[in-house]
C-alpha cells in the first residue's frame, strides 16, 4: 500500500511537472529519486522487518517527494516543499548514525540526529518566515532570512562534525571486515551531505546555481539509499547486525535482561517466535514456563523449526514464521549465538523445577505427618483424657496408651525409619525386606560403615520407593535388590519381574529422580513394557 | 538384686528406678550415655543390666554396642534391653552372645509394671524373652515355599511364638487353655519340623528354635 501510494503520489508529481510549460528535466528528479528511496527502503523492510533502515530510507523518500512538490507550482504545495526542503538532509545524518539497523544506540548519536532534524525544520523557518514573496512569509525582511541562514549553516556544520567524529570513533573500533563497509559508505554520505550547498534549498536550486550543479546534488542524495542498502548485505552486517542486539542481551545483567526468548523474537523480528528448550533427559522441548510443546510437523510451511546445537548437543529449538523468516540460516545462526545461554537457561529451567517439586513433595509429607498426627494421635489422646475423667480401669486406660505409643511409632518410622538412623542403609533396607509379603533377594556389599545422612537417606528413599512401586505392580516375588559401595559410590539396584511400562512421569518416579539428582548422582529407570523394571540410582559418597 | 539402669531420657529412667525400687530392687547406678554405662557396669559388676538402645554419644544404636560390648566380657551377665522400635537384627545379635539372661521388649511394657518386673526376674533367672512384636514380626516374615516354618499348624504356630516371648510351659498352657501336655507335645512336633535335635535342656531346645525364628 506504501509502495503503491508512493507511484501514485511520484506519478501525480510527475504530471504535473510535464504539464505545464516544459520544465528543467531536473525537476523530474525529485519524484524519480523518491521512488529510488521508497522501492529500496520497502525492499529493506520487508526483508529485515526488525530493521528500522528500510523504514528510515522510506520516510527519505517521503521527505523529497514533499520537497519536490515545489516544482508543481500551486503556492501552498510549495510552502509545504518550503518547510521540508531540507530534511533530506538529517535523514541521511540518521540513516549514518544508525547503521545497520536504523536504531541509535548511544546518547550521543541520539542528541546529534535530533540536532540535525532541528536544523533541518526549526532553523529553517526564517528562510520561507522573512523570504519576500513566499506563501508563508510573515513579514518581507531578507536581512533577517540572511541571518537565519548563516545560523544554520554554522549549526548545520557542527552537527555534521559532530556526526563525522562520532561515525570516524566507530570505524575505528569496527572490526575489519566490517571497516571494509563502514569506510566507503561513511565517506560516500559525508560527501552526499555536504555536496548540498548549505545555503541553498532546494527550491532555490535552479534559481542561481546551474542545471547541472543541481543534478549532480540529486543523484548524489539518490545514490545514498542503494548505498545503505548495500552495506547492509556485506562485511557480516547481514549476518550479525541484528544478532550484536542479541549478544548485548546476553552481556545484560539477569534483573534487567528480559527473557531469552522475547530477545530472539526481537532480534529476527518475528514476534510469534518461540525458543523451547530440550529436557536434559529425553527429546521432549519445553518452553520456558516447563509445559511441553509439540515440534511443527515437517511439512508445515508456515512454521519453520531450527534445532539449538551446544558442541554437537541438541540443546533446544527455535520454532519461526516461515513465512516471515524464510531463511532458515539466519535463524540457525541467531540460534548458535544464543546456544550457550539456552543451555543454562534450561539447566535454570529444569533446576526451578526440580527445586519446587522438591519443596511440593516435603510440604505434602508435612502435610501429611500433621493430618496423622491430628487425625489418629490426637484424638486417640483426648478420648484417653476424657476416659481418664470417668471411671475408667487403669488396665483400660494403659491399653490405650498403649495403642497410641504403637501409632506413634509407626508414624515417626514412616517419617524416618528408625533402623536407617541407628543402623545406616542396609539395616533399613533389610528391615524394609522383612515387612514385605514375600522373600526378595537381596545383596549387601561393602556398606559395613556408615555413610553420610544426606546418601543414607536419599538411597534409602529411592530403594523403598523402587521397592513398593515393584510389590505394587508386579509383586514381590522375582524382585532382586543389590546395595554395593563401589570406587566413592553407592549404587542401589531394584529389579522386578513385572510387566514393565512404569509411568516415568508419576510423582514417585520425579521424587527419586530430584532426591538423587540433588545428590549429585544419577538414576536410569528401564522400563520396557513385558520386560519387567530396573531402577538403578548411584550415589557418589565420599570413601 | 543390684540393677545398673543406662537410660539417656530422664523420666525414663526415673520411672524404671521408681518401677524397679518398689518392686524391691537396688538400682546401683544410673547412667545417661553410653559410655557412662560401659563404665559403671565394669566398676560395679551388678547383677543385671538394663539398656535403651539409642543413647549419646552417636544418639544411634550406642546403647546396643555397650551391652554387647559387656556380655562379651561377660557372657553370663543377664541384660535387658529396652527401645521404641524393635528389630530383628537386634534380638539376633543379642542372642548370639549366649542364649541365658537376654531380653529385648519395647518401652512401652514398662507400663505394664507386674509384667515387666517378671520380665526382669525371669531374664535374671536365664530366661530369653523377646518382645510380642518382635516375634510378630519373624513369624510373619516372608519365607521360601520350602521353609519348615511354613509346615506348622496354627497352633504350633502359636506355641512357637509364645515360647519365644520367653514364656514357661505353664503360661504358654494357660495363656492358649490347653493342657501343660499339650503344649509339650506341640513343642516337640515344631521341635521335629525345625530340625532340631533333642538336647539335655529345655531351653537349648526353645533356643534353637527361637535362633531358627529369626535366621
Amino acid at each position: 500500500m506504501l509502495a503503491a501510494g508512493a507511484v501514485w503520489a511520484a506519478g501525480v508529481e510527475t504530471a504535473f511537472i510535464l504539464a505545464p510549460p516544459p520544465a528543467p528535466w531536473v525537476a523530474l528528479l525529485f519524484p524519480a529519486i523518491a521512488l529510488v528511496y521508497v522501492a529500496t527502503g520497502l525492499a529493506a523492510w520487508l526483508r529485515r522487518p526488525s530493521s528500522a533502515l528500510g523504514a528510515l530510507i522510506v520516510a527519505g523518500g517521503g521527505c523529497l517527494l514533499l520537497g519536490g512538490l515545489a516544482n508543481m507550482g500551486s503556492p501552498w504545495l510549495g510552502a509545504v516543499s518550503a518547510v521540508t526542503a531540507t530534511l533530506i538532509l538529517a535523514v541521511i545524518v540518521h540513516l549514518l548514525l544508525g547503521f545497520p539497523t536504523g536504531r541509535l544506540h548511544d546518547a550521543a548519536s541520539r542528541r546529534v540526529v535530533a540536532a540535525a532534524y532541528a536544523v533541518c525544520l526549526v532553523l529553517e523557518t526564517p528562510r520561507y518566515l522573512f523570504a519576500p514573496g513566499a506563501t508563508l512569509s510573515i513579514a518581507d525582511r531578507p536581512d533577517l532570512a540572511q541571518v537565519g541562514l548563516q545560523v544554520q549553516r554554522g549549526v548545520g556544520a557542527c552537527v555534521v562534525a559532530a556526526a563525522a567524529w562520532l561515525l570516524a570513533r566507530r570505524i575505528r573500533a569496527a572490526s575489519p571486515a566490517r571497516r571494509r563497509v563502514l569506510v566507503p559508505l561513511t565517506v560516500y554520505g559525508m560527501l552526499a551531505l555536504l555536496a548540498i550547498p548549505v545555503s541553498s534549498a532546494m527550491a532555490d536550486l535552479w534559481g542561481g546555481a546551474t542545471l547541472t550543479q543541481a543534478a549532480v546534488q540529486l543523484v548524489a542524495i539518490g545514490l545514498v539509499p542503494v548505498a545503505f542498502v548495500a552495506a547492509a548485505s556485506r562485511g557480516g552486517f547481514a549476518r550479525t547486525a541484528d544478532l550484536a542486539e542479541l549478544s548485548a542481551w546476553l552481556g545484560a545483567d539477569e534483573a534487567r535482561r528480559p527473557a531469552l526468548d522475547a530477545a530472539l523474537a526481537a532480534a529476527l523480528g518475528d514476534p510469534s517466535l518461540r525458543l523451547l528448550f530440550r529436557l536434559p533427559d529425553g527429546d521432549a522441548l519445553i518452553d520456558a514456563r516447563g509445559a511441553e510443546v509439540a515440534r511443527p510437523a515437517s511439512d508445515d510451511r508456515r512454521r519453520g523449526i531450527v534445532d539449538v546445537e551446544l558442541a554437537g548437543e541438541p540443546v533446544g529449538a527455535i520454532v519461526y514464521d516461515a513465512v516471515l523468516l524464510d531463511r532458515p540460516d539466519e535463524v540457525r545462526e541467531a540460534g548458535r549465538v544464543v546456544a550457550l545461554a539456552v543451555d543454562r537457561e534450561r539447566l535454570t529451567a529444569s533446576l526451578r523445577a526440580s527445586r519446587a517439586r522438591i519443596l511440593a513433595a516435603a510440604d505434602d509429607e508435612r502435610r501429611r505427618i500433621a493430618r496423622d498426627l491430628h487425625d489418629g494421635l490426637q484424638s486417640r489422646l483426648v478420648f484417653l483424657a476424657i476416659q481418664a475423667g470417668t471411671d475408667a480401669e487403669p488396665a483400660e486406660l494403659r491399653a490405650g496408651l498403649e495403642t497410641a505409643i504403637d501409632e506413634l511409632r509407626e508414624l515417626v518410622d514412616g517419617v524416618m525409619p528408625t533402623p536407617l538412623t541407628e543402623r545406616g542403609l542396609a539395616a533399613a533396607v533389610t528391615d524394609l525386606a522383612d515387612r514385605l509379603p514375600s522373600p526378595i533377594t537381596l545383596q549387601i556389599q561393602g556398606l559395613e560403615s556408615r555413610l553420610a545422612p544426606a546418601v543414607e537417606a536419599g538411597a534409602y528413599f529411592v530403594a523403598s520407593e523402587a521397592i513398593v512401586n515393584a510389590v505394587k505392580h508386579a509383586g514381590a516375588s522375582g524382585l532382586a535388590v543389590a546395595l554395593r559401595r563401589v570406587d566413592g559410590h553407592v549404587r542401589v539396584e531394584v529389579v522386578d519381574a513385572g510387566r514393565g511400562g512404569v509411568d516415568l512421569d508419576g510423582s514417585g518416579i520425579r521424587g527419586m529422580t530430584d532426591r538423587v539428582a540433588a545428590l549429585d548422582g544419577t538414576l536410569t529407570i528401564d522400563a520396557a513394557a513385558g520386560g519387567g523394571t530396573r531402577v538403578v540410582a548411584v550415589i557418589p559418597c565420599a570413601s | 538384686m543390684r540393677l545398673v539402669i543406662g537410660e539417656d531420657q530422664a523420666p525414663m529412667r526415673e520411672g524404671l528406678r521408681l518401677v524397679l525400687e518398689r518392686a524391691g530392687f537396688e538400682i546401683a547406678a544410673t547412667a545417661a550415655d553410653a559410655s557412662e554405662l560401659r563404665r559403671r557396669v565394669r566398676a560395679i559388676g551388678p547383677d543385671l543390666v538394663i539398656a535403651d538402645i539409642r543413647m549419646p554419644p552417636g544418639n544411634a544404636d550406642d546403647g546396643l554396642r555397650a551391652v554387647l560390648e559387656l556380655r562379651a566380657q561377660r557372657p553370663e551377665l543377664p541384660v535387658l534391653v529396652l527401645s521404641q522400635h524393635v528389630q530383628r537384627q537386634y534380638a539376633v545379635e543379642l542372642l548370639e552372645t549366649g542364649g541365658r539372661g537376654v531380653g529385648y521388649v519395647l518401652k512401652q511394657r514398662v507400663a505394664d509394671v507386674d509384667a515387666f518386673v517378671a520380665s526382669v526376674r525371669r531374664v535374671h533367672a536365664g530366661a530369653t524373652i523377646l518382645d510380642p512384636v518382635v516375634v510378630a514380626a519373624v513369624m510373619d516374615r516372608p519365607r521360601p515355599d520350602g521353609d519348615a516354618l511354613n509346615t506348622l499348624t496354627p497352633r504350633q504356630r502359636e506355641v512357637l511364638a509364645l515360647m519365644a516371648e520367653g514364656r514357661s510351659n505353664a503360661a504358654i498352657a494357660q495363656r492358649l487353655t490347653i493342657t501343660e501336655k499339650a503344649v509339650v507335645r506341640h513343642a516337640s512336633h515344631i521341635y521335629d519340623a525345625l530340625g532340631i535335635a533333642p538336647s539335655a535342656s529345655d531351653h537349648r531346645r526353645v533356643l534353637a528354635a527361637v535362633r531358627y525364628l529369626l535366621a
